[in-house]
């Protein structure tokens, strides 16, 4: 009997440059189109016949594993944190993408009012849910408009006065005249994995997970 | 949009079954329930709608959050629709049922209702079946309900059968021996329920230890039990882990083809269980299809409780990966069919759809009301 099909979930972007050499490592090398940036295709065979790679957003990774359409994949705590999907396990820190998510103000606006006396913020974020918890511990109601990129924008265009976004190096906030105020939570990458499949799969999933854990100690 | 379409609209989370899947429905339920009564699980039906607080009481307050309620006008009272039914079923065998003898052997099967539903789970009404074991506490009877319950999935037809078990008391019994703070339990239950390794490393302190160490004895019974004999667990903690092992082997014996995973971290959906619990998977289903474990049924805390084991099957989910079974042929039978020709043409195996006007042309007739036969000069013909 040929092996089940298992569909592993990578984000594009940034993340998915750091990952590759460790998908690598554990021996998974994609079909070549992978690494064709002119390629439109979405989904590409490996050097496993049973194994698929298929590339999506960062968000869409939880999503596809949570629902179990993948079995494995690369996602951020960020995503893992604004979701709070039940079928998800993260049983491994990748160690890569690292980054923070902050709470940001424009420059002049720094200093001039007391956040101990906020009853309500307005916000703009990719991340409403895990926005809204953290201010909600602190009493505070936070409005938040979903933006799906350059947040950075928002303050100077009127459209609120602070930001939730991920923060790596700080340069894109100084680049919009913008400052960090407050840290939320760091971020770095985790190895994901679907309930059921790990459930009903324990060797096969189980046996991933420790080469990734070796790949990722050998570094 | 026509006013036809609008009127089809139903609330968000709640759905009509159509033919064939609500005959579907219904016939795995039927079978279930009958597998369950083939072993001595004597099927009883509470009410949809009961008082408040009978149905949040004890274990109950775990659905409070989801529970619907309405004012009854009778007795002014506020009155919960169900959202779970085992609640109501250890009710009714720790008062009506006290002095039936034990172990009293109930099952149950109906429609609960919740008030949210999410992004992986919409449906806010649905069936649950399922078996309560009451008023013995042993690892026989632990492994008498997950045996009875994979094996009712089993004659469904459904394969690549998996039970994960678990012990939701075993991080409590350890946060109690590291005397951990209300702060820090709650911290590691977070990291603990999304399997975080890293989370449970930044605890830091013999916590993350003990705890880092728990998290990787999960996955095939045998490596996962072996993991967690290697382990210097708290007395208590030790004394469930061998609890586990016992009905570990009574299911292995009785259900080779079953496979067994241990997840002593387990704890989502698992807060009211006293001991052994269990999730119960099949391959290709998207979630599970049912959960179970030991907890104490009765209101209140102290004498009037007993011990008990369970297990509730979601029927949508069973539904998702049990073959179907192959519809009887349908046979168009002409206005006039005398009942007693139905009735022995029913017995041979057809779904006998009688005509009430004469039609020219039965066959049409017949393709008309999507049957595959029709009756012509007193034979069953196939439709063309």
């Amino acid at each position: 009997m040929a092996p089940e099909k298992l569909v592993i979930a990578l984000p594009k972007g940034r993340i998915l440059d750091e990952c590759m050499p460790l998908v690598r490592a554990v021996g998974i090398e994609p079909e070549p189109a992978f690494d064709d940036p002119k390629s439109r295709a979405l989904r590409f065979s490996t050097n496993h016949p049973h194994i698929d790679i298929v590339r999506v957003r960062s968000f869409d990774v939880a999503t596809f594993v949570a629902f179990g359409a993948a079995h494995l994949g690369v996602a951020g705590n960020d995503v893992l944190m604004e979701f709070g999907y039940s079928e998800i396990y993260a049983p491994l820190d990748l160690n890569i993408g690292h980054c923070r998510l902050a709470v940001a103000e424009p420059v002049e606006m720094e200093g001039e009012d007391d956040p101990a006396r906020w009853s309500h913020v307005r916000v703009a974020t990719k991340y409403p849910e895990v926005t809204r918890r953290h201010f909600a511990r602190r009493g505070v109601q936070a409005e938040c408009i979903k933006l799906n990129g350059a947040m950075e924008l928002a303050p100077a265009l009127g459209l609120c006065r602070r930001i939730v976004d991920l923060v790596s190096t700080g340069s894109t906030l100084k680049a919009n005249g913008l400052v960090e105020i407050e840290h939320i939570v760091d971020i770095t990458s985790r190895l994901v994995v679907n309930r059921t499949a790990l459930k009903t799969r324990p060797e096969e999933l189980g046996g991933w997970i420790d080469s990734f854990r070796e790949a990722v100690n050998a570094r | 949009m026509t006013d036809t379409d609008t009127k089809a609209l139903l609330p968000a989370g709640l759905r009509d079954l159509l033919p064939p899947a609500a005959a579907f429905e219904a016939s795995v339920v039927d079978r279930l329930v009958s597998h369950f009564a083939g072993f001595g699980f004597e099927r009883v039906k509470p009410p949809l709608i009961e008082f408040e607080e009978n149905l949040l009481a004890g274990t109950g307050a775990a659905t409070a959050m989801q529970t619907f309620r309405v004012m009854d006008p009778m007795s002014q009272r506020m009155l919960g629709l169900r959202a779970d039914i085992t609640i109501q079923v250890a009710r009714i065998a720790t008062t009506r049922l006290k002095n039936a003898p034990r172990p009293l052997r109930l099952s149950y099967a109906g429609q609960i209702l919740r008030v949210r539903g999410s992004q992986l789970h919409p449906e806010r009404q649905f069936s649950q079946c399922g078996i309560e074991l009451i008023g013995v506490d042993s690892p026989a009877a632990d492994a008498e309900v997950v045996v009875t319950v994979a094996s009712a999935l089993a004659a469904l037809g459904i394969t690549g059968l998996s039970v994960d078990l678990n012990l939701p008391t075993l991080v409590p019994a350890v946060c109690d021996a590291l005397h951990l703070t209300a702060e820090q339990r709650a911290e590691a239950r977070t990291a603990l329920d999304q399997k975080d390794a890293a989370a449970v490393a930044a605890l830091g302190g013999p916590a993350s230890d003990i705890l880092g160490a728990l998290l990787k004895a999960c996955g095939s019974a045998d490596t996962a039990l072996d993991a967690l004999r290697a382990l210097d667990l708290p007395p208590v903690a030790a004394a469930e882990r061998d609890r586990l092992a016992q009905v570990l082997d009574r299911v292995r014996a009785d259900l080779p083809d079953v496979g067994l995973t241990v997840d002593a971290v387990e704890n989502r959906g698992f807060e009211y269980h006293t001991g052994v619990a269990f999730s119960l998977f099949a391959k290709g289903a998207p979630g599970e299809l049912g959960r179970g474990g030991r907890y104490l049924a009765g209101q209140e805390a102290g004498s009037t409780q007993e011990p008990a084991v369970g297990v509730t099957l979601f029927v949508d989910k069973v539904l998702d990966v049990a073959p179907q079974p192959e519809a009887r042929p349908r046979l168009f039978v002409p206005a006039g069919t005398p009942l007693a020709d139905r009735i022995r043409l029913r017995d041979e195996g057809w779904t006998v759809v009688a005509g009430l006007e004469p039609v020219e042309d039965a066959l049409a007739e017949a393709r008309r009301l999507d049957c595959d036969h029709a009756m012509v000069e007193g034979a069953p013909r196939a439709v063309g």
